[in-house]
């Protein structure tokens, strides 16, 4: 899973982020890279890979 | 080994006059206000921001530190939001210099820009939702069996006062790799930290000889480290430095106080809000899927922390209106996560309602709760602990009904219950 290494927020990407535009099913890799955490509006260069 | 590390440290001192009552100052402190979501809704109704200091709507006693500086209050969920999130603009050391930066002080809600990311990473990286995942296991449920251990056999308790109110300072304790059953003074000079916002010396007094005993423990754990959260943050290296002592030390004050105080009032609501409905209570203990909805809606509905604090650094409009630079901005996110335009019906407390718009709770923005995952970890099992273990459970109808209350830090101060053993 993909993680805010600044608030942990999981990025869930069936969920995606629609309030910033981003649709539901959308995976990681193919967000934007000017999108911020929609919690702590931390960067997507701050997120990193999780293992379950 | 809990007993043999404590036993090299120095006792924690306890305040000057052991018998100075802590609680019931604090209590008095935040006042008996009952509910102030309608004078939320009232201000909201009028406008997004208001040039007024919150505190004095409510209060009868000041809140020394921040009196008197001139204060405007945002109470729309959107006004809420940008002001969290903009962590350039509102920024936080300017304003909480003159609070918990004396009760804590340098840590990291007293922190802005490059500064506060640098350090937050490494302390957030400890409370992790994975990491904290596997604490359910190995120090959360330990403590919560204990606590229920005490009155299981009685059928009947008060499930503020012998449950609520001690299980996540307890977890602390834990953690820390303190005694919990010598944690009654850590308890209380967790809580008296705060007091310096009521003008009482015991505040200083506390925020000093904690301080001592985390400077001992620092150094003794960076001297013999094991694999607790001490260890881990004395020992960790930035760019190949110890992190400064100073701010593990304000780390360590606000984690005692920040960390119990507020889970044990959001885990207080909602076991009173599923208590107070026994077809809910029965739906959430048949279906364990629930537990979530219930605790995210509790969070939403009736969080502790209604109010939180920045400073405007230039001059912004938000809502037609003008924040001037250097003004004191109160953040009401209680007010916010009652907004009808983002919350359908906000007053009713649904565990089913759509969830389209997170809540605000734990704040949001660059300063957002550290120990959001922890706190729903302990409150997933607080309420586990009870949907499991007592059976038949209810308000005891010979006693008042819970109820919350205060402006600020809200919870019940007592849910008593009764239950078949
Ligand atoms: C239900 C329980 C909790 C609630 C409602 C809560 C609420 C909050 C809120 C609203 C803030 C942001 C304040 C602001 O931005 O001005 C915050 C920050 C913080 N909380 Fe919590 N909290 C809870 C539990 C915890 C726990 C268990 C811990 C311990 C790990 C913790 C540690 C912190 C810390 C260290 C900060 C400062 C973060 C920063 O400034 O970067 N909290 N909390």
């Amino acid at each position: 899973m993909w993680m805010c290494m600044n608030c942990g927020h999981v990025y869930e990407p069936e969920e995606g982020d629609p309030v910033s535009g981003i649709a539901p099913g959308t995976p990681f890799e193919d967000i934007p890279d000017d999108w911020f955490c929609p919690l702590c509006g931390a960067k997507k260069s701050d997120f990193e890979f999780v293992e379950d | 080994m809990a007993t043999a590390v404590k036993s090299e440290l120095p006792p924690l001192e306890d305040l000057d006059d052991p018998d100075f009552d802590v609680f019931a100052v604090e209590r008095t402190m935040r006042g008996d206000y009952d509910d102030p979501y309608p004078v939320f809704e009232e201000y909201r109704k009028q406008g997004a921001v208001h040039k007024l200091e919150l505190n004095e709507v409510f209060a009868k006693h000041h809140d020394v530190e921040m009196h008197g500086l001139n204060h405007y209050t945002v109470f729309g969920y959107d006004a809420c939001n940008r002001v969290l999130m903009d962590g350039e603009t509102f920024t936080n050391y300017e304003v909480f210099k003159h609070s918990l930066g004396k009760s804590f002080g340098r840590t990291v809600t007293v922190m802005d820009g490059e500064e506060h990311q640098r350090f937050r990473k490494v302390l957030q990286k400890a409370f992790l939702p994975n990491v904290v995942a596997r604490w359910g296991d190995s120090l959360v449920q330990p403590v919560v069996d204990r606590l229920m251990s005490r009155f299981i056999e009685k059928g009947e308790a008060d499930l503020a006062d012998d449950y609520t109110h001690h299980f996540p300072f307890q977890i602390i304790y834990s953690m820390l790799l303190l005694d919990p059953d010598e944690s009654a003074r850590f308890h209380k000079l967790a809580v008296a930290q705060l007091l310096s916002q009521g003008g009482y010396p015991q505040g200083p007094e506390a925020t000093e000889k904690l301080g001592v005993f985390f400077r001992a423990m620092l150094e003794q754990r960076r001297q013999n480290p094991g694999d607790d959260l001490v260890s881990h943050l004395a020992t960790v290296e930035v760019d190949g430095q110890y992190l400064d002592d100073d701010v593990l030390i304000a780390f360590l004050r606000q984690l005692v106080n920040a960390g119990g105080d507020t889970t044990y009032r959001a885990t207080g609501v909602l076991l009173a809000k599923l208590l107070e409905d026994p077809n809910l209570y029965a739906r959430v203990c048949a279906d364990r899927s629930l537990v979530p909805l219930a605790i995210e809606e509790a969070l939403r509905w009736d969080g502790p922390v209604t109010l939180t604090y920045r400073y405007c650094k230039r001059d912004t409009e938000i809502d037609g209106k003008v924040i001037p630079a250097g003004a004191v901005v109160g953040v009401c996110m209680g007010s916010a996560n009652r907004d009808p335009t983002k919350f359908e019906d906000p007053n009713r407390f649904d565990i089913f309602r759509k969830r389209t718009v997170r809540h605000l709770a734990f704040a949001g923005g660059p300063h957002i709760c550290i120990g959001q995952h922890l706190a729903r970890v302990e409150m997933t099992r607080a309420l586990e602990g009870v949907l499991d273990n007592l059976r038949n459970v209810r308000l005891d109808p010979a006693k008042p009904w819970p109820k919350i209350i205060s402006h600020f830090m809200r919870s019940p101060d007592h849910i008593f219950v009764r239950f078949d053993v």
